[in-house]
């Protein structure tokens, strides 16, 4: 067991659970939605794509790739989430919508990367 | 040259972009900033302001960026509150400490020999791969590659260069060549480097394996044979024993310079003009006519020093039937006769009846020895004729002012002989068949060079007279009178001749060494020329503009252009 294994999977889930945390709930409603969690979300991914930075395997590269498109969907949906705010002056259950459906598609994303983690883990599990 | 499709990335693993380098590098400062920045944004939300409650998250991440970047607009979008500039004034000071970090660890990154290495060698393999020119592999660029590497820089041919000293291949770029000349640091047994340096690419034309170690260059020319059989190779080597192994591949063209040397001190001996006409030729352009230099009288010889080299020699001068004597350090197992000592010893030099003997040759390993014994030597018998090995180039000028008779230079040895092999096959075709025609055959074209070129060699050149490149001289080489010496006319005035003289004539695999003026010349001939590169022009003018040539052959002024030929009725005959 390798320190560096512990933290890679952990930040691989923990972003994968965020995101799930911020996403779940009614798409339209404020209320169910809370933006530190979309923000803690944003903030993991980004760690996460550092993280795998430098890997030159072929299961390293679609990790990076999964994690880039993890995090261009958050950055969209705060980038959203702000329109909302700051230009609308309130957030509307469409903007809402948007904010949420983004923030769904880069679940999708982790998702993919967390059975990729699964796949290395079950293929390597000597190493 | 065949369309070969480089199978490079099949046979050896590809090399991973630096940017990779870069990003793995770069992890833990990035981590640490991304972890700095959030948990400043974090807090900046949570801290209650002015109105009781924190800022949004948009705001705070404003405030952040311009904060932590040293940029600083003040506080917006409200004046804050004391627990909020309490908290400002930690993340100022955290992200200060995470930018420097950062950016440091990019500075050290780009400062890192491993990375500058990565880059180089990207570089390098980038620019072999884009060559589209012909292009020859130089492995090892010491002396003899870097006086080789002059030569053929100015006849215009391009170079990739591999040595194993990294000072020699930054001095690539402070040598004044005119094409941009790749350089490697690296080990060139190693067939991966010499994929890298462009032993697959397409446009390879030749390998010169010129590094100082036999060995080395075996392992080049065994796999230069095996991997590119279709191209060239040039070996330098100093021992017999590697010459026959690198023959075993292929069939590499081999030179060793002491080897040489001998063949060189040979025809001095038995034809000194004819040595004079190839140590000119073999200069190179704008070298100067050699002096006669002082032909070595028959008799005994001393040698000193009876390694490779001195055993060479000794050969040589055997072979020409000269008495020798030879002085060495150690005793020799297959040579009875050698007088054991350290010959700067007078009482040795004595021994070796110095007196009496015509040549004197200073062959050790060391110039220090070796100009000790020339002076030892002069002091005992003056008029005494001296050949003198000079093993380091730092040494020349002591050399040259000892005003010794032959110095050979194993460096310049080989690039010379490479040069007359690779800038033109004919020169060195001539040089090969000049020795049987003499030394008064020699002397005369001697003079005629001179006569013609003064005493500073211009450049060599080879014409052919094939429809492509003497489109104007199609009719006059049918009519089967077309004599050499009408085609030598002056553009200017045709009854005096352009400054360059014929060398070689090959026609159909059988060359005349020297043709005359009254030689016929065919279709498809090939010349070799030497002269003036204004004659060389002139010649070219003859070849190509039908007006030159019907003017130097057949005394006729005929107009340049159609309509005039039209006009005046005057048009050459085709």
């Amino acid at each position: 067991m390798s320190l560096e294994k512990v933290v890679f999977g952990f930040f691989v889930l923990l972003a994968a659970t965020l995101n799930f945390g911020f996403f779940i709930g009614d798409l339209s409603d404020p209320a169910l939605h809370n933006v530190y969690e979309l923000f803690a979300a944003v903030v993991v991914s980004l760690i996460t794509t550092v993280l795998k930075f430098g890997d030159r395997t072929q299961i390293g590269a679609v990790h990076l790739a999964t994690s880039l498109v993890a995090d261009l969907q958050l950055i969209a949906a705060a980038l959203m989430w702000a329109w909302g705010t700051q230009i609308e002056g309130g957030l509307t259950p469409g903007t809402m919508a948007a904010v949420v459906s983004l923030s769904g598609g880069a679940l999708l994303a982790n998702l993919v990367s967390v059975v990729l983690l699964v796949i290395e883990t079950t293929t390597f599990h000597r190493r | 040259m065949t369309a070969r499709r480089r199978h490079f990335s099949a046979r050896y693993a590809e090399q991973s972009p630096t940017i990779f380098l870069i990003l793995r590098r770069m992890r833990v400062p990035l981590i640490f900033l991304i972890v700095i920045f959030s948990v400043s944004v974090l807090g900046l939300t949570l801290i209650p302001g002015q109105r009781g409650t924190g800022m949004s998250f948009f705001d705070a991440f404003y405030f952040m960026s311009y904060t932590a970047t040293t940029i600083g607009y003040g506080e917006l979008p409200e004046p804050f509150s004391g627990g909020q500039r309490l908290w400002v004034m930690a993340t100022i000071y955290l992200t200060v400490v995470g930018w420097a970090y950062t950016i440091g660890s990019l500075l050290a990154l780009i400062q890192d020999r491993t990375f500058r290495q990565a880059l180089a060698l990207r570089r390098f393999s980038r620019t072999v791969n884009r060559l589209r020119e012909p292009f020859l592999l130089l492995a090892g660029y010491g002396q003899t590659g870097q006086i080789l590497g002059r030569a053929l820089d100015s006849l215009g041919r391009r170079m990739v260069v591999l040595d194993l000293s990294a000072e020699r291949v930054d001095a690539l770029d402070i040598d004044s060549y005119h094409a941009d000349v790749p350089g490697l640091v690296g080990d060139a047994t190693d067939p991966h480097t010499l994929d890298l340096a462009g032993l697959e690419h397409p446009r390879c034309e030749g390998v010169l394996a010129l590094t100082d170690s036999d060995e080395v260059n075996l392992v080049v020319a065994m796999t230069a044979a095996l991997i590119r059989p279709d191209i060239p190779v040039v070996v330098r080597t100093l021992s017999p024993a590697i010459e026959h192994r690198m023959r075993s591949f292929g069939s590499p063209t081999v030179v060793n310079p002491f080897d040489r040397f001998g063949d060189h001190v040979r025809l001095a001996l038995h034809a000194p003009a004819s040595y004079q006409l190839m140590s000119w030729l073999v200069g190179g352009p704008g070298a100067e006519l050699p002096a006669p230099g002082r032909p070595p009288a028959a008799g005994r010889w001393v040698v000193c020093g009876y390694g490779r080299f001195g055993r060479k020699f000794v050969e040589d001068l055997r072979a020409d039937g000269l008495e020798v004597t030879i002085i060495d350090a150690a005793e020799q197992e297959d040579e009875p006769g050698v007088i054991v000592g350290d010959a700067a010893d007078p009482a040795v030099l004595r021994q070796a009846r110095l007196a009496d003997a015509v040549g004197f040759v200073a062959g050790t390993d060391n110039d220090a020895t070796n100009l000790s014994l020339i002076a030892a030597a002069r002091r005992l018998h003056r008029g005494l004729f001296i050949a003198a090995r000079q093993n380091r180039r730092a040494s020349a000028p002591l050399f040259a002012a000892l005003e010794i008779d032959w110095v050979l230079v194993a460096a310049e040895v080989v690039a010379r002989e490479i040069y007359a092999q690779l800038s033109t096959p004919l020169l060195w075709r001539f040089l090969q068949d000049m020795p049987g025609r003499g030394n008064e055959w020699a002397d005369r074209l001697l003079d005629r060079l001179q006569a013609h070129c003064g005493s500073r060699l211009g450049s060599v050149w080879k014409m052919t007279l094939s429809d492509a490149e003497a489109p104007a001289l199609g009719p006059w080489l049918r009519g089967g009178d077309a004599l050499l010496g009408d085609l030598l006319r002056s553009p200017h005035n045709r009854d005096e001749q352009v400054a360059a003289v014929p060398l070689l004539l090959l026609r159909d695999g059988e060359t005349i060494l020297g043709p005359e003026d009254d030689v016929r010349l065919a279709a498809g001939d090939q010349l070799l020329f030497v002269g003036h590169p204004v004659a060389r022009r002139a010649l070219i003018d003859i070849m190509l503009n039908r007006a030159t040539s019907e003017y130097v052959l057949h005394d006729r002024t005929v107009p340049a252009g159609w309509l005039w030929q039209r006009l005046s009725r005057r048009i050459p005959d085709s």
